[in-house]
């Protein structure tokens, strides 16, 4: 009796323990948990995107504690478990639109408006998503692969996860993280490249003070952006759509509590939700494959391609402008829509070279073009290879 | 007034989720017709019978129950599709399958009516009120045994013959994706692709740069406007308007400036962030008391 009690608990104790995570641990495992823990240590040491890395980095240990497949409902990539449930708003990508509802509820495009030109940098800095794109199709990926690892060139996490999620979703997770990760990366990734290509002259150019923009003019652009954009490229309307209407809602004046509510809880939510449901979707078998590498390779291409195209984009432009209207090249980095910190990586570097000329304000026009033309090209792409 | 306002508003509402209805309805189709069933597709009861399709090409789910099929020009209403089966709603890009067999009993997807293989055949849709047609085809009559007749895409306009029938799926089936293969074909390198791409992102910014530059500068030259118009305003009152209590207090104002006797206040002007240090007996919580409790 007492012998086959003792092995019946011995029994179940090894059943045990062939579910713990000790005992289904890869080497795959341990390197994507070290993946998740620098992404948190350089997102509380050196503040790189702590909103995203810390979400992201924690769903990365999350994602990678190893498991027994033994239809507990417990991996995101389980029908009907928890995490599967909250992954639908990425698979399904009703996650990126709502997050641009709450950019556009912050972001004021008032130095785009009283510039007008400066969108043109926000429009050259996409040849980075083509240009990665013509480099993955060389790299043997299909058109539609292509173009997925091609938006990670528009630095925008939200379009990355959406475009990748209608076009590659199998690449979705290494899309996202790389995306994630070099736009955190913004402040390393890009000086090198703007100290490169400009000389000191240009360096020190200063720009007209932007002039003030009436609310008329403020109310008046997401109307009108939404109606050209979205004739244009309709396959852009999930991203633009929400984009200019969450912007509408903050310039309006009378729909404050809505814009309030899209421009703090709600981005807040999906910020977190998408964070930790896209870190725990890079599980070390889906993830750890040779095409992420590839596609962790391409991303970086992919930034350094935006940076210098919108750079000398400003350059080239500033060869046809009168003495006095130039426009500084350093902005030109911040035709990528990491905001805004790639406009504040123009205000850092111009810094270095006069210290009393700031280019923030200046450098935030191109920024915010930045993310319409990066939702601008996301369009196109969906519409060309979906 | 708030009512009325609310009334018109829901209304409005009303009408427009009306329209919405109707328009999904309207967009169903006739798609594909089987007159003579020999020795193909069976129906639940293991007969073989004429039978058509519809297709559903909207992006919303269609509920064909209350609607009318017929296949008789004078008699809209001939067979009502019962309202309250859930199979009568039709996702977006699905179909729905009926026999055409005479025996209604048999359930809602059998018609009261059968199609005729000596002659041409007519098939309707109309919406629930019996009176707008959503749909007609009329089959041509010589149609053979066990080849259907239908769109040659799903919902669009181009009526062929088909050996390979379809009933309950799309008429058209890729085994590739098409797109894909002509880009792989015919852009291998991504410079198409590119070029087209980069110059539609330029138009869109190009587009809203033209407009914004002249949102801009009608902005600006009606803000011209206004301060003309005031400065026009205030230059036309004389100096007489001004009371000499003003005057007094200008030429004070002055007078102090000039000879710096404003006080100097202890300030610094900085855009550094101003550092509080925290302490609980400076907090003005802990200095709240209380609301007593009742």
């Amino acid at each position: 009796m007492q012998e086959s009690f003792l092995s019946f608990l011995g029994e179940n104790l090894q059943l045990f323990l062939t579910y713990t995570g000790v005992y289904n641990v890869t080497p795959g495992h341990l390197i994507m948990i070290v993946v998740g823990l620098l992404f948190i240590f350089l997102a509380i040491r050196y503040e790189f995107e702590p909103m995203l890395l810390i979400p992201i980095g924690f769903g990365i240990l999350v994602g990678n504690i190893p498991f027994k497949d033994a239809g507990l409902q417990i991996g995101i990539y389980e029908e009907g478990s928890v995490l599967n449930i909250l992954y639908q708003g990425v698979t399904q990508g009703w996650y990126p639109p709502l997050i641009f509802l709450g950019i556009g509820a912050m972001t004021d495009f008032s130095a785009l408006i009283s510039n007008p030109k400066l969108m043109l940098i926000g429009a050259a800095a996409q040849f980075g998503i083509f240009g990665a794109y013509i480099i993955a199709l060389q790299m043997g990926f299909e058109p539609n692969q292509a173009g997925a690892i091609g938006i990670i060139g528009g630095a925008d996490g939200p379009t990355a996860i959406f475009l990748s999620s209608k076009l590659a979703p199998n690449l979705m997770g290494a899309i996202a993280v790389s995306a994630y990760s070099y736009m955190a990366l913004v402040p390393i990734i890009q000086p090198p490249f703007m100290r490169l290509l400009t000389t000191k002259k240009e360096c020190v150019i200063r720009m007209k003070p932007p002039r003030v923009v009436s609310s008329t003019e403020k109310i008046i652009f997401p109307v009108i952006g939404l109606l050209l954009t979205c004739f244009l490229v309709p396959s852009g309307l999930p991203l633009l759509g929400m984009l200019f209407f969450g912007n509408l809602l903050k310039e309006s004046g009378v729909t404050r509590r809505l814009a309030e509510t899209a421009r703090g809880p709600l981005i807040d939510t999906i910020t977190i939700l998408l964070g930790i449901t896209v870190g725990a979707s890079t599980q070390a078998t889906q993830f750890l494959t040779l095409n992420s590498v590839k596609i962790f390779g391409l991303g970086a291409l992919s930034f350094v391609i935006a940076t210098c195209a919108g750079i000398l984009f400003v350059k080239f432009f500033n060869l046809f402008l009168k003495e006095g209207n130039k426009i500084n090249p350093l902005i030109g980095n911040a035709g990528v829509s990491a905001v805004p910190d790639s406009a504040r990586i123009s205000q850092i570097v111009g810094l270095e070279y006069d210290p009393t000329n700031y280019l923030l304000m200046h450098a935030m026009g191109p920024n915010v073009a930045g993310v319409i033309g990066s939702a601008v090209a996301a369009g196109i792409l969906l519409g060309f290879l979906g | 007034m708030i009512k009325k306002k609310t009334g018109v508003l829901l209304s409005l509402m009303l009408l427009c989720s009306m329209g919405a209805q109707a328009q999904l309805v309207t967009s169903m189709r006739i798609n594909e017709v089987l007159v003579i069933n020999e020795d193909n597709f069976v129906d639940d009861y293991g007969k073989r019978n004429g039978w058509f399709e519809l297709y559903n090409p909207s992006a919303g789910t269609v509920n064909i129950g209350g609607c009318f099929l017929t296949n008789d020009k004078n008699n809209p209403k001939k067979y009502p599709i019962p309202k309250g089966d859930v199979l009568t709603k039709i996702r977006p890009g699905q179909h729905a399958l009926f026999w055409a067999d005479g025996i209604a009993s048999r359930g809602t997807f059998h018609l009261n009516f059968t199609l005729d293989p000596t002659k041409e055949n007519y098939i309707a849709l109309y919406d629930s009120d019996g009176k707008t047609l959503v749909d007609e085809i009329t089959i041509p009559a010589g149609q053979r045994a066990d080849i259907s007749y239908g769109r040659k895409i799903d919902g669009q306009e181009e009526w062929v013959c088909f050996e390979k029938v379809t009933p309950s799926a799309n008429n058209l089936t890729l085994d590739t994706n098409e797109k894909l293969d002509n880009f792989k074909l015919n852009d291998s390198i991504g410079i198409g692709m590119t070029l087209t791409a980069m110059a539609v992102v330029f138009l869109g910014l190009i587009l809203l740069y033209l407009c914004f530059k002249g949102v801009g500068n009608a902005a600006i030259s009606a803000s011209k406007r206004r301060a003309d118009k005031a400065s026009r305003e205030t230059s036309g009152k004389t100096s007489g308007d001004v009371s000499g209590e003003i005057l007094a207090a200008i030429s004070m104002a002055l007078y102090e400036l000039d000879e710096d006797v404003h006080d100097i206040e202890n300030t610094v002007l900085t855009i550094q962030k101003v550092k509080r240090n925290y302490s609980p007996w400076s907090s003005k919580i802990y200095g709240l008391r209380e609301v007593p409790r009742k």
